[in-house]
């Protein structure tokens, strides 16, 4: 009898080892949606100088330098700039001032300088550089003293 | 088992951060139903510099005219790489629908000659249910 049980254990234990092992498998979903998103760091502040003739106050100007903000976006936002609406001048400054900003763009979106809106589609990174001129008709000049201006860089 | 309580605390608190630099205001688009004379909608923006910085919000229709729209609260101070809640409630003003932007406004760097105020607005659209 003893023989006979171990007879058979060991042909069990035989026949179970050629059976593969079953198991079972379940796909997990995972869903993700990203709705269109923007962030603006500015880097720096731009500066303006003044042209030879005294017209024309600028970050394109010589010395002058433009401000640097960095885009990071999903794409499907637009970029643009509002007209100057802010902006300081000295008290010896009494004739108008045409003021006109721009922006151009370098890295994921190249976009040239420009002062419209531009639409972004696609997801990437950019250094936007903002430039603003104010410009004297005739024979206006500009005076003397500090000037601040302040532009608006919208991503929407 | 204390340990697994730890790490998980560690882990959710680095990654609120994480997730509040990675915009500057979310959501940036949204629909909205609403069954009274106004609709409401809550906005996170963020701080993503290093530095405390003042920021305002302001609601514009799609001319970016002024809504007179409840912002609570439309001015405040938000920490370095900091996330906040914003509720902003827009009035129907008798229309069936309303479109408004909701923008976070921002002078991180104040007292210069040319500053730069950064802008991030959203587009949210507003239907009233009768």
């Amino acid at each position: 009898m003893k023989l006979f049980r171990t007879a058979f254990g060991a042909t069990l234990l035989v026949a179970c080892l050629g059976q593969p092992v079953l198991a079972t498998t379940q796909n997990v979903i995972f869903n993700g949606t990203i709705s269109p998103t923007c962030t603006l760091v500015i880097a720096t502040n731009g500066t303006m100088t003044v042209s030879p003739d005294l017209q024309t106050l600028s970050s394109h100007n010589s010395g002058g330098s433009a401000g640097t903000v960095t885009l990071t976006t999903t794409g499907g936002v637009s970029l643009s700039v509002d007209p100057v609406t802010t902006t300081t001048v000295p008290a010896a400054d009494t004739t108008s001032t045409t003021w006109t900003p721009t922006y151009s763009s370098a890295g994921a979106h190249s976009i040239v300088e420009t002062g419209s809106a531009t639409a972004i589609s696609t997801p990437g990174a950019d250094l936007v550089s903002v430039h603003l001129a104010g410009t004297k008709g005739g024979s206006n000049r500009f005076a003397n003293g500090n000037y601040q201006a302040t532009v608006t860089l919208r991503c929407e | 088992m204390k340990f697994f309580g730890t790490l998980a605390t560690v882990l959710a608190v680095s990654l609120i951060p994480a997730a509040a630099a990675a915009q500057s205001m979310s959501p940036m688009r949204g629909e909205v139903n609403s069954f009274t004379d106004v609709f409401a909608v809550r906005v996170f923006p963020a701080n993503p510099y290093d530095q405390k910085i003042k920021v305002e919000i302001h609601v514009y229709d799609q001319d970016f005219q002024p809504v007179d729209a409840r912002i609570s609260p439309a001015v405040f101070q938000l920490g370095a790489q900091a996330s906040r809640p914003v509720l902003v409630v827009v009035p129907f003003g008798g229309a069936a629908e309303r479109k408004v932007r909701i923008c976070t406004e921002s002078i991180p760097f104040p007292n210069q000659q040319t500053q730069i105020r950064a802008q991030i607005c959203g587009k949210f659209f507003g239907h009233r249910k009768s």
